[in-house]
Order: C-alpha cells, then structure tokens, then sequence
C-alpha cells in the first residue's frame, strides 16, 4: 500500500528478486485500495437508497396527513348538519368515524418518530465509513513499515509495529453517535 | 404572528419532518443545514428558539452553541439541542456551554411541541 515511487539510482540498486516483489506489492496495493473503495461504494449505495425512501416515505405521509385532516372537516360538517336533523343513528356512526380519524392522527405521530430511522442510519453508516478508513489507514501503516525496514529487523519487530498500527487505530476511533437499537422516542432533559 | 424558530440538521428529511410538526403548531420555521449556515441566518435574524443537531459538517451543533451565546440577542434565548448523541459526556459539554435542553433522536412530535412550548414561555 506504499505509494512510494524508487528513485532512479534506488531502482538501479535493487535487485531482480526485490523488483519483484515491489512489482507484487504494487498489485496487491491496488486491489487492497479497489477493495476498500468497493466497500465505501457500497455503504453510499445503502446511504441513498435509504435516503430515497425516507424521501418518498415522507411525501406520501404528508399526503395521507392531509386526507386525514379533509377527512376529519368533512365529518364534523356532516355532524353539524345532522344535528338539526336529529338523526340518532347518524350521529353514533359519525362519532366513530371522529373516533377512528382522531386515532388516524395519532398513528401518523407514531409514524413520523419511526420514519427518523433514516437518519440513524445515516450517521450509523457515516460511522462506519470512518472505521474502513481507519482499517485501511492502519493497513498502510503496516505495510510503510515493511517495506522500508530490512527484512530481518522487520522480522523481528513485525508484531510489536502491527500492534502499534492497531493501538494508533484504536485511539482514533470515534464515538459511536447512535447508541439506539430501537426507533422509539429519545428521552428529554432540560438543564 | 407565531414564534419564530431556527432549525439546524444537515439531514433533509429531518428538517422536513421538524417543519411540518413545528408549522402544524403555528410557528414560523427557519431552516440551517448546518451550523455555519445557522449562525449567518441567527446574525441576520433575531429567533424566539433555535433546535440544533450536533453531528453536522462545517461546523458542529456544540460549536454553534457556544458562537450563538457569545452574541448578545442569543444569552438568553432557549437552544435545544436535538441529536442521536446521548452519552453523559456530550450531554455535560451542551449544558457547559449553554444548552437549555437536550432532546435525543427520534423525536416525538407530540412531545417537541410540549417541550419548546415550556421553554418559550
């Protein structure tokens, strides 16, 4: 994963077998990158498709909100016109209706906390992004320090660097921002 | 003319849904998509409240926070804070600089409107 280009009098030091293995590395490096992209690729992919449907969520839940208020105008006007007429039986099946529209509203409450979800993972997603580019960050560290250290040093050494490599990776790992497995009302403090 | 408020996420869809509920209630909403944006509105503007996320590029709910306190008009004014943050540390940076209140994520709309109800009394 070493970007590093051998300048020329370096190039002309090095030996066949050592090409090669720089030849090899350079491989790897670009698979090793293509991979971590692949993923990053995918994780955006997840991220709009989510967004999308938030998106088309929230214009038919305001459409629904808007025929849920018509509708409930509408039955009160009819009641009030009912009234005059005295109509018992009218009237107990348009308190139910005021029943079940009063219900509506309040399921379309319930709706607008859980179509949050998309936020979450949003953030959830964004945290994880940073995590594959710590790893690969890390990875490269590791790889740094193969290829510039003599083999037999790097032999012995190999363990303690990949450890400070994870070590370096660990402390710069964020907060996770969404603690929830749930999409449920978030409790309120005032200070 | 009902109250104003200034809402601050880089999240489109949760900007939308906090419009709908706080314009449902009568207030006049104001949106920021993130912190920079919040704070060169709330110069041009004086808002009965402002509702922030924290996690937003450019600049962040708690660094807004502490630029809006240092303008004269926003001492005393309610800020919310409305995040998926609620580990205690956070919580302690919000109340240290100023907060009035802290709301995790997801809101309930019922209990927002309660909520900045009570603080902009």
């Amino acid at each position: 994963m070493t970007d590093k280009a051998p300048e020329n009098d370096e190039l002309s030091l090095h030996s066949g077998t050592e090409l090669e293995t720089d030849v090899n590395n350079r491989i790897y490096n670009v698979a090793v990158d293509e991979y971590f992209l692949n993923i990053k690729s995918e994780l955006n992919q997840i991220d709009r498709l989510v967004n999308d449907a938030v998106t088309h969520l929230m214009i038919n839940f305001e459409y629904i909100n808007e025929l849920s208020k018509s509708q409930h105008e509408a039955i009160l006007d009819i009641k009030k016109l009912s009234a005059s007429r005295n109509n018992k039986s009218v009237l107990e099946l348009l308190n139910k209706q005021i029943v079940i529209t009063d219900k509506n509203e309040q399921e379309l409450q319930s709706v607008l906390t859980a179509l949050q979800f998309g936020d979450l993972v949003s953030q959830l997603l964004a945290h994880t992004t940073k995590q594959i580019d710590t790893l690969k960050n890390t990875l490269q560290h590791i790889d740094y320090i193969r290829n510039t250290s003599d083999s037999e040093k790097y032999k012995q050494g190999n363990n303690n660097e990949i450890s400070m490599a994870v070590q370096l990776a660990v402390t710069k790992k964020t907060n996770k921002p969404v603690v929830q497995h749930e999409v449920q009302k978030g409790e309120i403090e005032l200070f | 003319m009902g109250k104003t408020i200034l809402t601050v996420d880089d999240s489109v869809s949760i900007r939308q849904m906090i419009s709908f509920t706080l314009k449902g209630a009568g207030y006049e909403v104001t949106e920021a998509v993130d912190g920079q944006d919040a704070l060169d509105k709330a110069q041009r503007e004086t808002f009965n409240l402002v509702l922030t996320d924290i996690n937003m590029p450019r600049m962040d709910g708690l660094k807004l926070l502490e630029k809006l306190r240092g303008l004269t008009p926003y001492k005393t004014i309610p800020i919310l804070m409305l995040t998926t943050e609620s580990c205690s540390e956070m919580k302690a940076r919000g109340r240290d600089a100023g907060a009035t209140g802290w709301l995790v994520k997801p809101f309930n709309p019922k209990s927002l409107l309660e909520i900045i109800s009570q603080v902009t009394k």
